[in-house]
């Protein structure tokens, strides 16, 4: 049968649980710290220190239980049984100890510093926190989604480590007038961020801050200065498409959505399509797709599958000048080029032999293009002639080539990235630029 | 004809026997009080883990404070007739959430960052009451739930939230949290044996 005052089985009245309104009644019947069933106390209870620092504590044994005088008695932290010389005999009911130069607290529910009688039964315990203030935290860094809420996130001081529970509260503010609000929602993006949801201004700008606390004291982090409109990012375009360029084995055509959120607001923005080969993890990114919602890759292998990601920076919104924030990248989407049926020379290679030009509809293309060039982007210098150079070039280091260039656009001198591929050298395509050269 | 979920009162339709149901309800009490027995468990491990060194070591052995108005099965609880342990069964599992919540809430200011060991928590305090519940329901499909073991009276709980209250020593917060646990755990897994020994082919 169960024990105790009012056993399960004794009584019969059913009465709902009063722990709120009846904790102050307890404080007649609370048990001392340390004390009551323990049989002992230890001085100090809990105590709050800095690492290095030394702690003089004491176990004294009260009641009457045969054999518990101080003699015998022992010490443990965090289980491990203490030196006998760091512990002496007060009188013949305290035991006293003496540590010195702490080491951080290994738990944040505190070290277990347990007085023992001879017999290794627990007598009493207390808890010791060790460890440090905190520093100053830093880095704060702000964004707002389609200008509907704010999330921030920062650097804690002095790496974090303060062994002890560090509470960090993020402050915000209007900076001309208004009180302190404190953010609520917390680690919404990793340990050392906050989220705002709601009720945010625009043109005017916040006051941001971060304040650390722990039981050794607090710090504050510098204040952020911001206008929300300067901060804003919005969602991955969408329906982002990739499709095939009729036949064309070297081109994919990319199609997206302008972000709806935004849809209503005075913005210019830009956009990144980044691709890639099926099965490598290196993208190649296309910079400068300006206030357009398709573009075409050229320069790609045939019969091969790409994926395709876009991303959009919405800055300017109402006159801001700040640069804005990237969106997320869209979910990848694949395509893949044609893979022409005729074998090419080689045994099935797309790209022809040295020297040999090239022909059919990329040549034709590629006629057009230069002849565009020509017309409208100053560059007098690009002809058949210098693109067959190329080729020969290229064809005679045996390298893939994989330049890109956006429809509607001019390489200019100042112009569009290149990436590197690995074992691939890159050729500028500059007005002018002689062939032979490499970067 | 239809069986009426949950029907409590074995002559509704004298044409139905209630014994299938009865049988059902049984198993299904009892396979949900297995399940947790090996969530009790877990939560023990989780518990002594977020406390540190000597929690969880063998031989740890605190004082075995008294948590008021529950104790642990007592020894001759298996030799009672299944109605009374049953009773005494489900009287526990009802006591156990309140417990169970003023550990959750010291624990949530001695480890605010464990956030597994929280919820834990939280949830063993409704499995206790669920299982609690149908236990319940086995006894009234018995015919046998004339008595229920009374709740703890709220000044004994309050005791205990005292025990655990932040102004009391972390250490004591600390080994009631891992006596209740405990209790959790012994409660439950008596729980099965008592229904197991109820399971139709189950041992007599």
């Amino acid at each position: 049968m169960p024990a105790g005052r009012s056993g399960p089985a004794a009584q019969s009245a059913r009465r709902p649980p009063l722990l709120l309104p009846l904790l102050l009644l307890c404080v007649l019947g609370a048990p001392r710290a340390g004390s009551g069933a323990h049989m002992a106390v230890i001085s100090p209870q809990d105590p709050t220190l800095l690492i290095g620092s030394s702690l003089q504590a004491t176990c004294s044994v009260h009641g009457d239980p045969p054999g518990a005088t101080a003699e015998g008695l022992y010490w443990t932290l965090n289980g491990r049984r203490l030196a006998p010389e760091l512990s002496r005999v007060l009188n013949t009911s305290t035991l006293a100890l003496a540590l010195a130069n702490l080491n951080g607290s290994r738990q944040q529910s505190g070290d277990n510093l347990v007085c023992h009688a001879r017999d290794g039964s627990i007598l009493a315990g207390s808890c010791l926190y060790v460890g440090l203030p905190p520093e100053k935290p830093f880095n704060i860094s702000c964004w707002s989604k389609n200008m509907k809420d704010l999330t921030c996130r920062w650097t804690p001081g002095a790496h974090g480590e303060t062994f002890l529970h560090t509470n960090y509260s993020l402050k915000y503010k209007l900076r001309w007038y208004g009180q302190d609000n404190t953010c609520e929602e917390y680690h919404t993006v990793g340990p050392h961020s906050c989220h705002i949801p709601k009720d945010l201004a625009l043109f005017t700008p916040y006051e941001i801050w971060v304040e650390a606390t722990n039981r050794l004291g607090s710090a504050r982090s510098d204040v952020l200065t911001l206008d929300i409109l300067d901060v804003v990012t919005t969602d991955p375009p969408p329906d982002v498409h990739v499709s095939r360029v009729g036949g064309l084995e070297d081109q994919l055509s990319v199609r997206w959505v302008s972000p709806p959120a935004l849809k209503d607001f005075l913005f210019q923005a830009k956009y990144q399509i980044r691709y890639r080969v099926e099965d490598s993890v290196d993208w190649k990114v296309v910079d400068d797709v300006s206030n357009q919602t398709s573009c075409r890759l050229a320069g790609l292998k045939p019969g091969t599958v790409y994926f395709v990601q876009v991303r959009c920076n919405p800055f300017g919104i109402y006159g801001s000048k700040k640069a804005g924030i990237w969106s997320e990248w869209s979910h990848p989407t694949a395509a893949s080029t044609p893979r022409s049926e005729r074998p090419g020379p080689g045994g099935g290679a797309c790209e022809p032999r040295g020297g040999e030009p090239s022909s059919g509809p990329v040549r034709r293309e590629l006629k057009q293009f230069l002849g565009w060039l020509k017309k409208h982007a100053y560059c007098s210098n690009l002809s058949f002639r210098l693109y067959d150079q190329w080729r020969a070039w290229m064809q005679k280091t045996h390298k893939t080539r994989n330049q890109h260039r956006t429809r509607g656009s001019c390489p200019r001198a100042d112009g569009a990235r290149r990436e590197r591929l690995p074992n691939h050298p890159v050729v500028a395509w500059s007005c002018g630029l002689q062939p032979s050269k490499s970067i | 004809m239809s069986r009426r979920e949950g029907s409590l009162d074995p002559q509704a339709d004298s044409s139905i026997s209630p014994l299938p149901h009865l049988e059902a309800k049984i198993r299904q009490t009892h396979s949900l009080a297995r399940l947790l027995t090996k969530y009790a468990e877990q939560l023990l491990q989780e518990y002594v883990q977020h406390q540190g060194d000597p929690f969880g070591r063998p031989g740890f052995s605190p004082p075995r404070l008294p948590v008021a108005g529950l104790s642990a099965p007592a020894p001759g609880h298996a030799g009672l007739p299944a109605p009374e342990r049953l009773r005494l069964d489900a009287a526990a599992l009802t006591a156990l959430p309140p417990l169970l919540d003023v550990v959750r809430r010291r624990q949530a200011e001695l480890n605010p960052r464990a956030p597994r060991l929280l919820l834990r928590l939280e949830e063993a305090a409704r499995q206790a009451r669920a299982l609690g519940a149908a236990v319940e329901a086995v006894l009234a499909a018995l015919g046998a739930d004339e008595t229920r073991g009374p709740r703890p009276e709220p000044a004994v709980v309050a005791t205990n939230a005292a025990a655990a209250a932040p102004d009391a020593g972390v250490f004591p917060a600390k080994v009631l949290g891992l006596r209740v646990c405990g209790l959790y755990r012994e409660w439950v897994s008596r729980t099965e044996g008592d229904l197991g020994q109820l399971v139709p082919g189950g041992p007599a």
